[in-house]
Parts: C-alpha cells; sequence; structure tokens
C-alpha cells in the first residue's frame, strides 16, 4: 500500500533524511518511531506529496507522489504536525469544505461527514465554532479531516501530542479502529505508543532508518543482555570469585542499599544464564531471597538505537560486552 | 479508481471537478469574511468615505457650475456648454479609486498569510485540488467583497445622476465602476501574490502599497514622457485604462491589460506556492 524506497532529502547542506526504505502493507498500522528532529515530519511531508525528495521514490496505492501527485492526493488523508484548522469555521462546517476540496461527492458528503464527526467523538460539537475548542478537540478535529473522505492511506504526524492521558487513550483507539480498512502511519517520539497502536514500527534516527519490524521482534534482536537483579546473602568476595567461573558473564554491580541486611547484586550477560546462576550461587551455600530477569525495555532499545553509538546488527551484538 | 479513460471524458468530468474546487474555495472565503470583525470595518470606512466624497464632489461641481452661470448671464458671455452629471461621474469615480487603492491591499493582505499562519495551506497543499483553483477561487472571493461594497454606491450613483436632465447615459456609470472593479481585480490579483510570499500579514500590506505606488509612478511617467515611450508605458498602466473608462471611453486593450494583470497575478501565486514547498518549513 505504501512504498518508500531510498528516500533521500537535502535542505541546502543539511541532510534530513539518507537513503530511507519501508513498506506498510494493506490494513496495517505502521509506526514511525524517532526522537525530535530525526526526520520522521519531512517522511510524512514527503508521502503525503507536500515535499518533494532530492531523490528515491515514495508510492501509495501504486502511485507515485512525485509524478502522479493528484491520483496520491486523492487517496491519503493527511493530519500535518500542527492540525490544519479554519478556526473561525464550525466543526461540521469545516468538515464539508475538507470533504468537498477532497472530492466527496455531494450525495455522500453528508454521510462521510456524519461518520468522520462520530468516529472522533465530535457529534456533540459539531456546531462549535474551531476556535472556542480545547486543544484536545482540535486535534480530533485533524483526525476528522483526515478520515472525512474515507481515503485508503492515513497519514498522521504526531497524532497524540499534547493531549491529555484520556484523549490519548481515545485517539489510540480511533487510530486502531482505523486499521484494517484503512493503512495508517503514524509518526511519535513516544514509544509507548508504537507499542499500544502499530503493528509495525520504523525506527528512525538522524535522518537514516535504525531498524524495521515488529515491536517485539525489534526489541529481541535488539536488545543484546539479559539483566538479573538478585537480594541475597553471602560474603562479597566469595560470590565474585564464584560468579567468575560463567563463562558468560558481562557485568557485575553490587548496589549499594542493602535492606534487612540482603544484598542487592545485578547481574548481565549477553545470553540467558538464569539456571546456571542460581544453581552454582545455591551450591555454594549463598542464600537467594530474590532474583528477577530483566530483559532491555522498550525505552532502552530506542535509546540505545537513537543515541551516537553506531547501531549494532544483531550478529555483532555481543560486542558490545566489552563496554 | 479508473485512471485510463477516453480522453473526453476525463477532460469533461475534469473541468467539473475544476469549477466544484473554484467554488468550495470561494464560499469558504466568502464566508470567512462575514465572521471576521475587520472586513465590517473595512466596509464601514468605505462607504463613509465614498458617500461622504460623492456630497462633496456634487455640491463642489454644482456650485461652481452655477457660479459660471451667473458670471456669464451678467457679462453676456457666450454659455459653454458642460456636461454636469458626467463630469461629477468623473471625478467622483477617480475619487472611489483612490480610496479603493487605500483598502485593496488590505482586503488582499491577508488571502494567503493566514493559511500559512494557521498551517492550513499544507491541508490545500495536500488535497486533489491545484494552486490554480485555490488562487482563482481566493480572487473571485476577495472580488466578490469589493464588488458588494461598491453595490450600494453604485445604487446611489444611478439615483443621483439619473436625475439631471437630460439623463446620464446609464452606460456611463457602468462602464465607469466596471473600470473600477477591473482595477480593483488586478490590484488584488497582484497582491494576492504578494501575500502568497511571506506569512506576514503587514509585510504583505506593505507590498501591496510599494506595488500601488509602481503602478502610480507608470501612470505619472505616461503623462510625463513623451513619443513611444509614453504610449507604450500608457497602454500598460492600468490607472490610465480606468481613467479612460470613467471618461466612458471603451477600449478592449483596456480589457487585455487587466485581463493580463489579473492573469499574471494567479500565476504568480500558484507558482510561488509551490516554490514555497522547497523551502524548509
Amino acid at each position: 500500500m505504501i512504498q518508500v524506497e531510498h528516500l533521500t532529502k537535502v535542505y541546502g547542506t543539511t541532510v534530513a533524511l539518507r537513503d530511507v526504505s519501508f513498506s506498510a502493507a494493506s490494513g496495517e498500522i505502521l509506526g514511525l518511531l524517532g526522537p525530535n528532529g530525526a526526520g520522521k515530519t519531512t517522511t510524512m511531508r514527503i508521502l503525503a506529496g507536500y515535499l518533494p525528495a532530492t531523490s528515491g521514490t515514495a508510492a501509495i496505492a501504486g502511485y507515485e507522489v512525485h509524478t502522479d501527485p493528484m491520483a496520491v492526493r486523492q487517496r491519503i488523508g493527511y493530519l500535518p504536525e500542527n492540525p490544519p484548522l479554519y478556526t473561525e469555521m464550525t466543526v461540521a462546517g469545516y468538515l464539508h469544505f475538507v470533504a468537498r476540496i477532497k472530492g466527496v461527492s455531494a450525495g455522500d458528503r453528508p454521510q462521510r461527514v456524519e461518520y468522520a464527526l462520530k468516529s472522533c467523538g465530535l457529534w456533540d460539537q459539531q456546531q462549535t465554532i474551531i476556535r472556542k475548542l480545547s486543544k484536545g478537540y482540535r486535534q480530533r478535529v485533524g483526525i476528522a479531516q483526515a478520515i472525512v473522505h474515507d481515503p485508503p492511506a492515513i497519514i498522521l504526524d504526531e497524532p497524540t501530542v499534547g493531549l491529555d492521558p484520556r484523549q490519548i487513550i481515545e485517539v489510540r483507539n480511533l487510530i486502531k479502529n482505523l486499521a484494517g480498512q484503512h493503512t495508517v502511519i503514524l509518526s511519535t517520539h513516544i514509544l509507548a505508543e508504537v507499542s499500544m497502536t502499530c503493528d509495525r514500527a520504523v525506527i528512525i534516527n538522524k535522518g537514516e532508518v535504525a531498524g524495521i519490524g515488529q515491536l517485539d521482534e525489534l526489541l529481541q534482536r535488539l536488545s543484546s543482555s539479559y539483566t538479573y537483579d538478585l537480594e541475597l546473602v553471602g560474603d562479597r568476595s566469595q560470590i565474585e570469585s564464584l560468579l567468575q567461573h560463567l563463562p558468560h558473564l558481562q557485568q557485575m554491580t553490587w548496589d549499594s542499599s542493602t535492606v534487612q541486611q540482603r544484598q542487592q547484586l545485578r547481574v548481565s550477560s549477553p545470553v540467558e544464564i538464569g539456571a546456571d546462576l542460581a544453581s552454582l550461587l545455591v551450591q555454594n551455600g549463598v542464600q537467594l531471597f530474590e532474583m528477577r530477569r530483566s530483559r532491555a525495555n522498550l525505552e532502552e532499545v530506542f535509546l540505545k538505537l537513537t543515541t551516537d553509538e553506531p547501531v549494532a546488527e544483531p550478529s555483532d551484538a555481543p560486542e558490545e560486552a566489552h563496554a | 479508481m479508473h485512471p485510463k479513460k477516453p480522453m473526453l471524458s476525463v477532460s469533461r468530468h475534469g473541468l467539473r471537478v475544476l469549477f466544484a474546487n473554484i467554488l468550495a474555495i470561494y464560499r469558504r472565503e466568502l464566508q470567512s469574511y462575514f465572521t471576521a470583525p475587520f472586513y465590517y470595518v473595512i466596509a464601514g470606512v468605505f462607504w463613509l468615505l465614498s458617500g461622504l466624497f460623492f456630497l462633496v464632489v456634487m455640491t463642489t461641481i454644482i456650485s461652481q457650475v452655477a457660479q459660471q452661470d451667473l458670471l456669464q448671464q451678467q457679462f453676456g458671455a457666450p454659455s459653454q456648454a458642460i456636461d454636469v452629471p458626467k463630469l461629477i461621474l468623473e471625478s467622483f469615480l477617480g475619487l472611489l479609486g483612490s480610496i479603493s487603492q487605500v483598502i485593496l491591499p488590505m482586503l488582499s493582505m491577508g488571502l494567503y498569510t493566514e493559511e500559512r499562519k494557521h498551517g492550513t495551506l499544507e491541508l490545500l497543499a495536500t488535497s486533489p485540488i491545484t494552486n490554480w483553483c485555490v488562487a482563482t477561487g481566493k480572487l473571485l472571493a476577495v472580488l466578490t467583497f469589493y464588488t458588494t461594497l461598491l453595490l450600494p454606491v453604485i445604487i446611489y450613483q444611478f439615483v443621483a445622476l439619473q436625475q439631471s436632465t437630460p439623463p446620464l447615459s446609464p452606460w456611463l456609470i457602468l462602464a465607469g465602476n466596471g473600470g473600477l472593479i477591473l482595477l480593483a481585480a488586478a490590484i488584488l490579483s497582484l497582491g494576492m501574490f504578494l501575500s502568497s510570499l511571506t506569512d506576514s500579514t503587514i509585510l504583505a500590506a506593505i507590498l501591496g502599497f510599494a506595488v500601488l505606488l509602481v503602478l502610480w509612478v507608470l501612470d505619472v511617467l505616461a503623462k510625463n514622457t513623451g513619443g513611444n515611450l509614453s504610449d507604450i508605458l500608457s497602454y500598460l498602466s492600468p490607472l490610465e485604462h480606468f481613467t479612460h473608462l470613467t471618461r466612458g471611453i471603451f477600449r478592449s486593450s483596456s480589457l487585455v491589460v487587466f485581463g493580463s494583470y489579473i492573469f499574471l497575478g494567479i500565476f504568480l501565486t500558484a507558482q510561488s506556492i509551490d516554490a514555497f514547498r522547497y523551502q524548509r518549513n
């Protein structure tokens, strides 16, 4: 449905996007994830046909955005970073206008506007002047505007930014409901958003794709270490020398705080060593009260992907061990 | 859905879409004038000034002519025929043109700057509607607003100037006011282009006045230089063509010149909106 190949965008001397490629299947929700300034908005604007790319192609429903702009515009709904609202209009009046310029026939318009109003929870506000709406409602009008003409592809740039937690949940549910009939591509810098709404994610950093895939898959591939938190009682130096026998041990840190005389130890390793670790400790008389395995969570993966160090390929992940 | 259709049906359908799009922009734009107090103020000022000027022009000219008549009667000089209503119309339209020149840049300044400020240009640019349609719809809307301003003024011109014997030809009134609308269309079209260049409304207005100044200088030069240059300049000067029309002199070249300015404005607007997207944010 959405096919992006080798997109590059250069503004003067700054490279905003470098060789970005990804695709979204019909009915899928794809998240574009990256820190602010990573190139998400630029990618979205190119997809929407608002900005031309310096090189590369982007196609929506088989129509290339540069060579067939009108065909693309007919097939997309686009919510820019700031919702494009005529604040002096009423909500319904505005949606009617958008439906008109998007080419919805006069006969279908009332129905489509009604659908957009209802699915965005704006039914009671339809006669309200947009200027008088709160930010959350304005954002909803922005989303309604993107779906009013029933486009096959919907592009949402930071759809939940500036909303309160309840509104965020509502907007996320709305987006989830759009999937299936529509292909949705949304950008965000919030990781939880992708994990809650998207089928797949493209992680963009400094204009380059840092990873594509299902989130848990990405997580698995990119999280290079397992961490175990232990609560135990025993002689520190004895434990330390014991653990040296473990072949894959990467790091061992003692937490200075002790709870009821019990020591806190954190051990990390590139492979699963839980069973060995436990038996080693218990067999040698260490009193083990708690052992908890934690995988690098989403935030850590995200930070890792988007910090300065080169992104580790799955094959050379253990290199991190020397850090 | 069906990208390949016979040419004829595509173009016919295309034409319908084109008109529907222009109409959509036109209606939205007009609607926005009704909700903005600014436009009511403009209308109020325009009607106040034009009414005042009409009164002043009419009383001044009538009393001057009456005085002259009296003098001629006293000294028995041969009386000179003066077409009073025509003189009034000509002077009044000249003044109306001046008032309009102050008001027009204020009408055109917000045409695109507001869209840029509110980000709605991004909506228009990603909708299946061409820049030409948007520009044409906007120009028609603002011109409709100006014509609405002018309408009561035209009516009282008719009412007053038809009272003379013999009554003034209604065509003279129509030609003069038609010229004013054409002049306004040309100025608004150029003003629209200027407003598409910036997101500062004030700057757009200042640029609009600067263009008027250029047109005015063009007019002055046309009147004060001789030979071919004067001919060329007066042909190019929209103010010159407007003056002709207020005198009831209709030339087809006037239509061509006004049409060219209007087209130029729309063309440049469409181009600048396209170019705008190549800039960063």
